[in-house]
């Protein structure tokens, strides 16, 4: 939303100069070249494709507003790199008059070491992170998103490590930790993969879903009841197991490896004899049990395998594709085409199926590039627009109206939703935040970022980790709170005097209204509001004695509040 | 340390000129700046039953985790193979005998039923301890929420000054937090691991009382600023948050049992377990509507009796005490005491004189609150090996707790579009064990 008090903006000469200097070398970074390409060309017909579709849903004309310069930057950097813009970094994209600026920024943050980082953080979360968080599979998802990994090698390798990388134990954590407990492993691979939620088919057809059976449900779960994992950390399948489940009606039946389109795979006999399938049966239970035993033979028929290739083929791969696109597009704008993300299903449909018909075929023709789709949802003039207006900016009053509008314009997309940072997000933008920002703009500037990076992933890890995932209908936690207000953490670390951190930064500078400007755009990345200046100058004046303390106080404040702790 | 004196610093009518910074919001009174989460039930039920939270019922959850054994408490088999070595006593109750090991129970039972009945199934630790904390069985793709935070919900206040789910759990076995599930964030418990006081409800010494207060004053002013253009339910809920720290660090004397008198100390003894029954007191009394009370680790699969004998002795004189407590405070009218675990344990009795993982055939008690006390629910066979008589699944039990409370027990949170009764479908009350 621009600013309603432009007026008010602060300009520092002591700090206008490093800042134009760290810029000039950041613009240099942007692949300007990469800008002029076809793909650039593609991506950039793909997020006209978006806006003509949004916009004929939008029969209503609700009133739509763009971000500014300095809120579009903040989320945008958030969402593709993972953390809020330095100063340095707004000043410079401000002062940017091009008018494809906005395909120079996306295309700087995606080639950037951020980006990896950001996405290897996101996928852990819809992968793992709620069970488990383990640094060797992190160290495999941060390779596969440096290089842009096609989205369905990635499920090979994840689904079916055996088969793509033997050697390498990493990618088996999904696995893995999933393998005690068939029914979640089958569910949770459902919602994951394909955006299905059978869990509710388990002991009867699914009661609000036609398209739901317990035929489906179990019909997954054959696919994954003779997958094992032997003592030395590889997963393997053996040679028989069926799942077998009684219907109401109290028949016992014998499940079909069957996918959720209702296509079967048929198992073909099992052509050993009984003396050799009892002698490969013990050497499977001693390689679970042993990490010394020879690793079994595998089955030539592997249900897991069957399941990959099956929802990888031709005729399936459109409910796979579907699924990661309106997850994707769920990340960007807090709601699904389809929504909610796990009931993809003919009950539920899309809000804009053309829309997500396009996406799904460019993604399908374009080699799963996941890449490729956020670069052309965060160009569309759709992901730009503002929160939806409150009573006092809205043209109109009513307010039954002003509520409808609100939710219609979050289901047809025509104003953004916040959406709550992942603790990741929120720990590194708390050091972002929080850090010299001189220094800061300096290393993000700087060759060795890469590097620097990772060290600043390992330092966000510690809150991280404290801190709740979001789910639906998050909730800030009152632990969260409590942390931020009493932790010897916050107050000692993040809030530190010292020359590596803002506080410190900032009381050198000598002008109150300075350093309000200084934190304002450090924290929240724009200048304050001539209401906001008033307010903390006041605060200032008050406690002229105790500067420090005050500057403190003010960066608290700042970082504590929902602007901070939402991408909006 | 919340209390110290502020030496040196301004007193409030130095610092920040509240009015000041309340006529430069001008109108702003009105464009919902109250922090309200009743806005963010976004499961589809936006009003909370007022009635219900302003009759201020209570709930102290006894934790038995690992499993205590039903023949050593409260459904002893004295003379049966069975049995094991020790005697059942009679109660004060005509015809309800407990075992030995729950001596000062015996003469408590007047505000307390006993539930024999449970039949629940499921005998893996990891399992069952979801089962009995949620009132169902785990289903894959849902995240039911826990006891105490379906009853932080439906009992506690929005705007609590005080915690509304305490969880203490000291030992490191068998641990689990607890979890609000979908129900979010909001609902977590303040969980309690290693020390007595929760992390972060006392002020940093390096801050004083005033700069705390006036930051927080701050924070909240520049938030109404920005919510008179970007008002949405999860800006409030976050600022609802803050806006509950000051008084939750004002509640940080509930857990200082120091401020008790000698004499309420000693009745609780010197165990942890209670001295942790006495914060729960506090708790209660100060309108924490659920605290739960780990006492572990009663998995005794060898020397079963040896573990019993000295673990029931902890609880017989915890739980008899508290029940004193919460009577001569008139709070146990109000106030539901839950003993519960897992599961309980084998009637036979294996070669390690121990007794293994049995959830077919095992006991729980309700005191206080809502329930008929000297009363006896459910019946096992002569040896313990089966229910005969008024089998009651975790649904049911769920059921009774919430018909005790008086919630109702068929109400139904909606997730999506999927309504999910708060106790499991087709439970019932235990109507006979509810006044």
């Amino acid at each position: 939303m621009p600013s309603p008090h432009p007026d008010h903006r602060y300009r520092s000469p002591s700090l206008a100069a490093s800042v134009i200097i760290i810029a000039v070398i950041n613009l240099l970074s942007a692949g300007a070249a990469w800008c002029d390409s076809d793909a650039a060309r593609q991506i950039i017909q793909l997020a006209e494709r978006i806006d003509q579709e949004i916009e004929s849903q939008n029969a209503d004309r609700l009133p739509r507003q763009t971000l500014s310069d300095a809120g579009y930057l903040r989320r945008v950097t958030l969402d593709l790199a993972g953390r809020i813009p330095t100063i340095a970094e707004i000043k410079q994209y401000e002062d940017l008059d091009l008018p494809d600026k906005r395909l120079q920024v996306t295309t700087s943050l995606i080639q950037s070491p951020d980006f990896a980082y950001h996405q290897r953080n996101e996928l852990d979360t819809f992968l793992l992170r709620p069970l488990n968080h383990d640094r060797e599979w992190r160290s495999y998802l941060l390779e596969a998103t440096k290089e842009n990994r096609p989205w369905d090698s990635i499920f090979r390798e994840i689904m079916t490590p055996e088969e793509t990388q033997p050697e390498d134990l990493r990618p088996t954590a999904f696995l893995k930790h999933r393998l005690g407990d068939l029914d979640k492993l089958a569910n949770d691979s459902s919602v994951i993969w394909f955006g299905v939620n059978i869990g509710c088919a388990k002991c009867h057809d699914h009661p609000l879903v036609d398209d739901w059976k317990q035929e489906h449900y179990y019909g997954i779960s054959s696919f994954f009841k003779r997958t094992y994992r032997s003592k030395k950390g590889l997963i393997g399948e053996r040679f028989d197991g069926k799942v077998k489940f009684d219907t109401t009606s109290g028949e016992s039946k014998d499940a079909d490896f069957m996918f959720l389109t209702g296509t079967k795979v048929t198992e073909p006999e099992l052509s050993l004899d009984a003396e050799v399938l009892k002698q490969y049966q013990e050497q499977i239970k001693k390689a679970e049990q042993d990490d010394a035993a020879e690793t079994p033979p595998q089955p030539l028929f592997r249900p897991r395998q069957q399941l990959v290739d099956l929802a990888l083929s031709d005729q399936q791969q459109r409910f796979f594709a579907k699924n990661i696109v309106n997850r994707t597009w769920a990340r960007f704008f807090g709601r699904g085409i389809v929504h909610p993300l796990d009931q993809i299903h003919s009950g539920n449909p899309a809000s804009h199926p053309t829309l997500l018909a396009i996406l799904t075929d460019d993604f399908i023709n374009s080699g799963y590039n996941v890449q490729r789709l956020i670069h052309a949802i965060t160009l569309s003039v759709a992901y730009s627009q503002a929160l939806p207006m409150t009573e006092s900016d809205s043209p109109s009053h009513g307010e039954n109206k002003l509520e409808n509008q609100s939710d219609r314009g979050v289901r047809y997309f025509q104003h953004a939703e916040p959406r709550p940072l992942s603790p990741h997000q929120l720990s590194l933008s708390l050091l972002i935040a929080t850090g010299n920002p001189e220094k800061t703009a300096e290393q993000i500037s700087n060759p060795d970022w890469e590097q620097d990076r990772g060290k600043l992933e390992e330092r966000s890890e510690g809150l991280a980790q404290k801190l709740e995932i979001p789910g639906e209908n998050f909730q800030v936690p009152v632990s969260e709170a409590l942390w931020f207000s009493n932790s010897s953490e916050m107050q000692n670390q993040y809030l530190g005097g010292g020359k590596d951190h803002l506080v410190g930064y900032l009381n050198e500078i000598e002008d109150p209204s300075a350093i309000i400007s200084q934190a304002m755009f450090a924290t929240l990345g724009r200048e304050a509001t001539s209401e906001e200046q008033v307010v903390l100058s006041k605060y200032f004046e008050q406690r002229n004695e105790q500067r420090v303390d005050t500057i403190k106080n003010i960066v608290w404040a700042l970082v504590c509040s929902p602007e901070f702790r939402f991408n909006h | 340390m919340a209390n110290h004196a502020d030496s040196g610093h301004p007193k409030q009518s130095d610092s920040l000129d509240r009015r000041s910074m309340m006529r430069l919001m001008g109108s702003a009174s009105g464009i919902g700046l109250a922090a309200n989460m009743n806005q963010i039930t976004a499961l589809g039920e936006s009003r909370l039953n007022d009635q219900l939270r302003a009759s201020g019922k209570r709930v102290i959850l006894l934790w038995l985790a690992g499993g205590a054994s039903q023949l050593e408490t409260w459904d002893p088999k004295p003379g049966r193979p069975t049995g094991g070595p020790f005697a059942q006593i009679q109660t004060t109750v005509p015809g309800i005998g407990i075992s030995e090991l729950m001596p000062k129970m015996s003469t408590h039972l007047e505000d307390t039923a006993i539930i024999r009945s449970l039949n629940t199934k499921i005998a893996d630790h990891g399992t069952a301890y979801e089962l009995m904390d949620t009132g169902r069985v785990k289903e894959a793709g849902v995240d039911f929420p826990h006891l105490g935070a379906i009853l932080a919900r439906e009992l506690g206040n929005i705007e609590s000054k005080v915690p509304d789910y305490v969880s203490m759990y000291t030992s490191t076995e068998g641990r689990r937090k607890g979890s609000a599930g979908f129900l979010g964030g909001r609902y977590n418990p303040m969980f309690l691991t290693d020390a007595m006081m929760p992390e972060n409800i006392q002020r940093l010494e390096s801050i004083t009382d005033t700069d705390h207060r006036e930051r927080a004053e701050l924070r909240d002013t520049l938030s109404k600023l920005f919510a008179r253009h970007h008002s949405h339910p999860s800006f409030e809920g976050h600022n609802s948050a803050y806006g509950r720290v000051r008084g939750l660090m004002a509640s940080d004397y509930l857990f200082d049992i120091e401020r008790e008198p000698e004499s309420i100390r000693a009745q609780y003894g010197p165990t942890q377990f209670g001295q942790q029954c006495l914060v729960a007191r506090r708790l209660v009394e100060a309108g924490v509507p659920f605290v739960k009370v780990a006492r572990a680790w009663w998995d005794s699969h060898g020397q079963n009796f040896e573990t019993h004998q000295e673990l029931c002795a902890d609880l017989d004189h915890c739980m008899s005490t508290l029940l004193d407590d919460l009577k001569e405070r008139g709070l146990l009218e109000n106030t539901l005491v839950i003993s519960l675990g897992e599961f309980g344990r084998t009637p036979s009795i294996n070669g390690s004189l121990g007794r293994d993982h049995f959830a077919s055939a095992w006991s729980c008690t309700l005191s206080g609150c809502g329930i008929q006390g000297g009363s006896v629910y459910g019946k096992t066979d002569e040896n313990g090996n089966t229910v005969v008589e008024g089998e009651m699944s975790a649904g049911d039990l769920y059921s009774t707790i919430f018909a005790a409370l008086g919630i109702d027990h068929t109400k139904e949170y909606m997730l999506g579009s999927r309504p999910i009764p708060i106790a499991d479908f087709d439970s019932t009350p235990c109507y006979s064990i509810l006044t």
